[in-house]
């Protein structure tokens, strides 16, 4: 058997686009993710992961990291070593690199990046679990987790032991057919009106015509948000969104579509989506947008159609992966199973709950007690507690 | 694009036709170094859609591509380049001092002297209360002088209408960017100053379009600095005569030529067709023509006037 293998694609480029001048975008530096990627190592090392296949670039992440994996403080860090593949600046890099990632099998595939990142990825991942850690600057797609936390997550992933059986699923897509042309989003598609790709980003909600969503969070930042406004739909729901604007106007809606950037949006109509039913877009022209980037125009003559499909790629959630570790005992040592505690398959943290927070492990982990405590910690009796 | 595109390959053949010895740079007709712009045409007619006469540039040693979208007068440029009189300095200023009183064009050979430069223009345009907006380009390699950092600073402070364009193409002469900088991305650099800065990838001039609008509506409105790293590229050497023996990434430099690659965009999406495109090429290489004609037909300075129009 292969040592434990897990690999990185770190987006240089991300959080860089023109949203800091025409929203209020932040920005992710390199040393900030840089950052980030040693907390991903460290955790990666926690969880058992051996050695780390990366992508390599040329705008500082590859120097970055070889200059601080030879430090004394990295000598606890799996072995990193960087896919041997020309280096164009370009999404082609990601793709390439996500690819000699399948083909050397690795276990899981951190993404550092936003929802294009993501995208590129799921692209050419297959069965490969996603650890996504958002770099970008609206990011739906990649929910909030902390690095080492994630590095811990994906580790635990790679070596299974239930994990992934109990802490993965597969997301929903939205394939987009124009002639020849496939594209996937994750996210969104959005139908906008104008004449050119541009810079990519969207950030005028009135040029937008059409929006199908694979999933609609009230919470989101970005396009989805307008279905999340108007009906919610969780990641882990079978159906989507379509949601056409303009006139006749019958609702208006004040979405946060970017950073610091919130527009009225005429609604037309919102139907749901079904899945592996196409629909060919309404807009005689126009341009798509996959994941709130521009990819391409298109006539009357060949309009795209869309279609949710639930064969998206497979996704990590940390919090599952964790709970079902602790519960079965993967995290201590030594390793010892619960005698009736069994991680939950269902807990799915990434549906959004009644009360609005989609991140509420607390919950999870007092459901997984319910069969009493891990053996081989001593829980001191709430009411023998000092006061 | 295709006019710039254009000039710079007529200047390249001009320029080595009667190198000799071919080392020699001050032999010829057009004497001295010459560092050409092709390949960063995007970041020039990206930025320079954008303003008016008013506005100001300032551009580094590699300037041709910026003069001629800013509206600096070809057959005055090419007669500078020549060193005759008819050009923009008389003839005493050569291809990398280009200095054009009337579109508030300038450019000089010292690495990063453009940024401290800008910010004086801005800070008078402020003052006097008008729209109007600085410029000032440099390449990667230029970030790393102080001057970048101590312009950066100033225009953040006092909120300046300046844009910082970085042409990134890679190459700092001879030296890749992380060879030489600690943090590789401008953009952070401008977030550490409290400005808003992107990164344009892909030599794209849509996307430059819109990302300099953004930046010049920015200064206009007077919400301060911006500034926009362009990944662009160097299709020849840094300077005429390069060997480029230190470059690795030669192999794809003709498949990242943005020229061809903007063309069969235009093509494929019905906005041009071929024969437009060659209209548009023939009437850039009948200017060219013009202007070389322009220089090559004007006296050259005579050596009584050497000390004219110049203040040190």
């Amino acid at each position: 058997m292969g040592r434990t293998t897990v690999g990185v694609v770190a987006n240089p480029a991300s959080a860089r686009d023109v949203r800091r001048l025409v929203a209020l975008g932040g920005t992710m530096t390199t040393h900030d993710k840089l950052n980030r990627l040693q907390r991903l190592l460290v955790g990666l090392a926690g969880g058992g992961v051996e050695r780390v296949l990366a992508m390599p670039d040329r705008s500082g992440i590859t120097v970055g990291l070889r200059r601080l994996a030879a430090r004394p403080s990295a000598a606890s860090w799996p072995e990193l070593e960087f896919i041997e593949q020309p280096v164009g600046g370009t999404a082609a890099d990601t793709r390439r690199a996500t690819e000699a990632m399948v083909a050397a099998g690795v276990g899981a595939i951190v993404v550092l990046g936003g929802d294009g990142t993501n995208r590129i990825v799921a692209g050419a991942s297959g069965d490969v679990p996603l650890v996504s850690i958002s770099t970008g600057t609206n990011n739906a797609f990649p929910l909030p987790v902390e690095s080492t936390v994630a590095g811990l997550a994906a580790g635990l992933v790679a070596r299974d032991d239930g994990c992934r059986r109990a802490g993965t699923h597969r997301a929903k897509q939205l394939v987009v057919r124009h002639g020849s042309r496939v594209e996937r989003a994750l996210v969104d598609v959005a139908i906008s009106d104008g004449d050119r790709v541009g810079s990519g980003a969207v950030w005028d909600g009135g040029t937008i015509r059409e929006l199908y969503l694979c999933f609609a969070e009230p919470d989101a930042i970005g396009l989805s948000a307008i279905g999340g406004h108007l009906h919610p739909i969780g990641r882990r729901e079978p159906g989507g969104l379509a949601v056409a604007m303009g006139e006749p106007v019958v609702a208006t809606i004040h979405p946060p579509i970017g950073p610091g950037l919130v527009q009225p949006i005429g609604v037309r109509s919102i139907d749901v989506l079904v899945p592996d039913t196409p629909v060919e877009v309404r807009a005689a022209s126009g341009v798509v947008a996959i994941d709130g980037e521009r990819l391409f125009r298109f006539g009357s003559d060949d309009r795209p159609t869309i279609t949710l499909r639930p064969d998206g790629p497979v996704v990590v959630s940390a919090a599952s992966v964790l709970t079902h570790a602790s519960t079965t005992g993967l995290l201590a040592t030594p390793a010892a199973r619960a005698t009736t505690a069994t991680a939950p398959a269902s807990h799915d943290p990434t549906d959004p709950p009644p009360e609005g927070n989609h991140h509420d492990d607390a919950r999870s982990a007092r459901s997984v007690h319910r069969d009493g405590p891990h053996p081989a910690v001593r829980v001191p009796d709430p009411a023998g507690v000092p006061r | 694009m295709v006019r710039i595109r254009q000039y710079e390959s007529r200047i390249l053949q001009e320029y080595h036709a009667d190198k000799s010895p071919a080392w020699d740079i001050g032999a010829g007709l057009i004497p001295g170094e010459m560092h050409l712009s092709a390949g960063q045409e995007p970041a020039a007619v990206g930025v320079c859609a954008h303003l008016g006469l008013g506005d100001a540039i300032t551009a580094p040693h590699r300037p041709h591509h910026f003069a001629l979208a800013h509206g600096v007068d070809m057959n005055a440029m090419t007669a500078e380049i020549y060193g005759r009189t008819t050009g923009l300095c008389k003839g005493k200023g050569g291809h990398m001092h280009l200095f054009d009183p009337e579109h508030h064009f300038s450019c000089s050979g010292i690495i990063a002297q453009g940024y401290p430069v800008a910010c004086g223009q801005a800070l008078a345009m402020k003052k006097r209360g008008t729209d109007r907006v600085a410029v000032a380009v440099a390449g990667e390699g230029a970030a790393n002088q102080g001057a970048f950092h101590e312009a950066l600073n100033l225009a953040a402070l006092w909120e300046l209408p300046v844009i910082f364009i970085i042409e990134d193409n890679d190459w700092a002469i001879s030296v890749p960017r992380a060879d030489s900088t600690a943090n590789t991305s401008n953009a952070d650099r401008a977030a550490g100053y409290g400005m808003p800065g992107v990164r344009v990838e892909d030599n794209d001039v849509e996307a430059v379009f819109e990302a300099a609008g953004a930046a010049v509506d920015r200064a206009r409105a007077g919400e301060g600095p911006s500034l926009i790293e362009i990944h662009t590229l160097r299709l020849w050497g840094h300077f005429e005569g390069d060997a480029q023996a230190y470059r690795t990434d030669l192999d794809t430099v003709d498949e990242r030529d943005p020229i061809p690659r903007y063309a069969a965009v235009l093509v494929e999406n019905g906005d041009l067709t071929e024969a437009q495109i060659d209209d548009i090429r023939a009437t850039a290489d009948a200017e060219v023509d013009a202007a070389i004609q322009h220089a090559i037909a004007s006296p050259t300075p005579e050596p009584d006037d050497a000390l004219d129009h110049v203040f040190a």
